[in-house]
């Protein structure tokens, strides 16, 4: 029986249908501020994608941090043990997982079989996350989409000194009154988003592979700096932001039987 | 809930009124204290009622401008509860210098929160050996002579009969941590480390009366033998945090055992009493088992800790840490390294008193228990 994983984040709601470990139906809709709604919205998404009814489906497991509000799942389990699950499942190589969402950043260390060993997460700051990419593609007049392929372009990254979202946005304001290019500035941000993520994660056995999720993991100039900053190539996978839905759905499909 | 325990449990919501009840019913002084090496058998004696200050959960208004960015929340909402007037039943406060933030809040204290006594004291880093010993009895007599020149008199027979009494609440407080060993289902968490904080926050033969009336009924309870939620050993310094530690609970965890300066610190080891009163006292500060402040050289702190959790069957640990606080972040890495090459998972919690999200720490918690369980 399909069994489906919903992960309510802050900024965007993602559900996978799994029918025998194969994923036949997904979605990802803005959380915007009611995440009740916005979890069953991914879910009836997904359903209509993969052709199904609610009915149909076994277990539906709920992650992120909107997962209490779900009425619709039985259990939930935290997105610390659902991306683990997700990544180790597209990728078994994989014993370090980056996850970039919209307002947290937390690096996983997992073992062989995907189990979590220790973790760990941004506290109140955004920097390094989804949100922080915005507020400067805002303040540079940068599609959020765009940022990743500008910043490849750049030969002198601008140094960015602080990665917090305020005095960073003041000090990019400040590149550009100096005239320093957009291409070197955005390169200079995805730097210092680096620099901050790197700090954070060797608080944590950080081994090798690594593999990026969440939906910063669409921002190749993050992973480049990120990559140059682990001195290791990074797994990009080819559903970033779903695989913390795809973790519940496995756990889901586990605790079926 | 026996009828001890549902009274304790009353005044958690409002934790000085057991001081501003005990002044008008006295007409005595209360003093205010920070740290528990403060010698509070010696302020009892000069008949005095010690009263622990913590901080408390508040967005400080008037503390900013006496206050580097850097200060931990403990020292910033105390500084700003002095500054707007919600102190105002305490005659005096004493600071011990346990690091640079709270001693450089002493100054502060003094010369802005206008209380009519402030005692200093300074104990030395190293509590071992007896250079150490000698100093300590030394600094512990000047304050004993500061405290009765200004708050009232210490003579040698009250100190012993106040030592008696706080040796006796450390024996209740110990009996209570054994109990919960054997049977954490007994009384969740929140409210057996109220039971120590409030140790703090009254006078000690009313404490202990109520504690001895817990313990008869906990020694009579039993959680069915049912001890489903997991066992975790904590860490830090001041544990105020009764809807984190509900919080704990709710999400099937509970914490054993513990080294909180409220919690296993506060009642670790008695003052001997064949000796000289303030020998005594000296002597017990450098038999409790670790802190994070000073230096015990014979004693590896990372290593009593996991003794500690391994007696209490702890299955995972939580470190529990104010932002900024020196000491404890000083100790973190090689305690971590401990508990990594043991296998214990652990959880680094970073928290402010002026912005507590217990529903963040709540994710931080359950992938704890999820990685535990393994799932």
């Amino acid at each position: 029986m399909p069994v489906a994983g919903v992960d309510i984040g802050s900024l965007t709601a993602k559900a996978v249908i799994l029918d025998d470990g194969r994923t036949i139906g997904k979605s990802l809709v803005m959380t915007g501020h009611n995440s009740r709604v916005a979890g069953r919205k991914a879910l009836d998404l997904a359903l209509m994608d993969a052709g199904l009814e609610e009915g149909g489906l076994g277990r539906i497991i709920a992650t992120g941090y909107g997962r209490l509000s779900a009425d619709f799942s039985s259990e939930n389990v935290t997105e610390i043990t659902c991306h683990a699950r997700g990544a180790h499942a597209t990728h078994p190589e994989a014993r370090t997982v980056i996850d970039l969402g919209g307002q947290d950043s937390k690096a996983i260390a997992i073992d062989e079989n995907g189990r979590v060993v220790d973790f760990v997460m941004n506290d109140k700051c955004a920097a390094g996350t989804g949100r922080f990419l915005e507020v400067m593609a805002g303040a540079l007049e940068v599609e959020l989409d765009d940022l990743g392929g500008i910043s490849l372009k750049s030969e002198s990254p601008a140094p960015v000194s602080s990665a917090c979202t305020v005095f960073a946005e003041s000090e990019v304001i400040s590149r550009v009154a100096e005239g320093v290019s957009k291409v070197d500035i955005i390169a200079g941000i995805h730097q210092a988003i680096a620099s901050r993520i790197y700090a954070m994660s060797v608080r944590i056995p950080v081994n090798e592979r690594i593999i990026i999720t969440g939906g910063v993991a669409r921002n190749i100039g993050v992973v480049r700096a990120l990559e140059k900053r682990f001195e290791t190539d990074i797994i990009i996978p080819e559903m970033p932001q779903h695989m913390g839905a795809l973790g519940a759905a496995l756990i889901a499909r586990e605790r079926a039987g | 809930m026996g009828d001890a325990l549902a009274k304790l449990m009353e005044l958690r919501d409002d934790p000085f009124s057991m001081a501003r009840g005990w002044k008008e019913r006295t007409g005595g002084k209360a003093v205010g204290f920070f740290c528990c090496l403060a010698s509070e058998e010696i302020i009892h004696a000069a008949g005095a009622l010690p009263v622990r200050i913590t901080g408390e959960n508040r967005v400080t208004s008037k503390s900013g401008a006496h206050l580097q960015s850097y200060c931990c929340s403990l020292a910033r909402t105390s500084l700003d509860m002095a500054l707007t007037g919600d102190l105002d039943f305490i005659d005096g406060t004493v600071f011990v210098h346990t690091c640079d933030t709270m001693q450089r809040l002493s100054d502060i204290w003094r010369l802005n929160a206008g209380y009519a006594f402030h005692g200093d004291v300074v104990l030395p880093v190293r509590f071992e050996g007896d250079a150490a010993l000698e100093y300590m009895r030394e600094e512990l007599a000047s304050f004993r002579q500061r405290v009765s020149d200004n708050i009232g008199p210490v003579d040698d027979s009250a100190l012993v009969e106040s030592i008696k009494l706080y040796n006796r609440n450390r024996e209740l407080l110990s009996e209570l941590y054994r109990l919960r060993r054997e049977d954490p289902g007994i009384i969740p968490s929140d409210e057996a480390l109220w039971l120590v904080a409030s140790s703090a926050l009254m006078e000690k033969s009313e404490h202990n009366a109520l504690l001895e009336g817990v313990i008869e009924d906990l020694k009579g309870a039993s959680s069915d033998g049912s001890d489903a939620k997991v066992r975790l050993f904590a860490a830090g310094s001041v544990m105020d945090q009764w809807d984190f530690l509900k919080m704990v609970e709710d999400v099937g965890g509970t914490i054993v055992d513990d080294d909180f300066c409220t919690g296993h610190r506060y009642f670790d080891a008695e003052v001997p009493v064949d000796v000289d009163p303030i020998e005594g006292i000296a002597r017990r500060l450098a038999d409790r088992g670790s802190c994070p402040c000073k230096y015990l050289p014979s004693r590896d702190r990372a290593g009593c800790l996991l003794d500690r959790a391994g007696e209490a069957g702890a299955r995972g640990a939580v470190f529990f840490q104010f932002k900024f606080c020196d000491p404890h972040s000083f100790d973190y890495p090689y305690i971590k390294k401990a508990l990594d090459e043991e296998g214990i998972p652990s959880l680094h919690l970073e928290i402010e008193h002026d912005s507590v999200s217990t529903e963040q720490l709540r994710t931080r918690v359950e992938a704890l228990l999820e990685t535990i369980r393994g799932c």
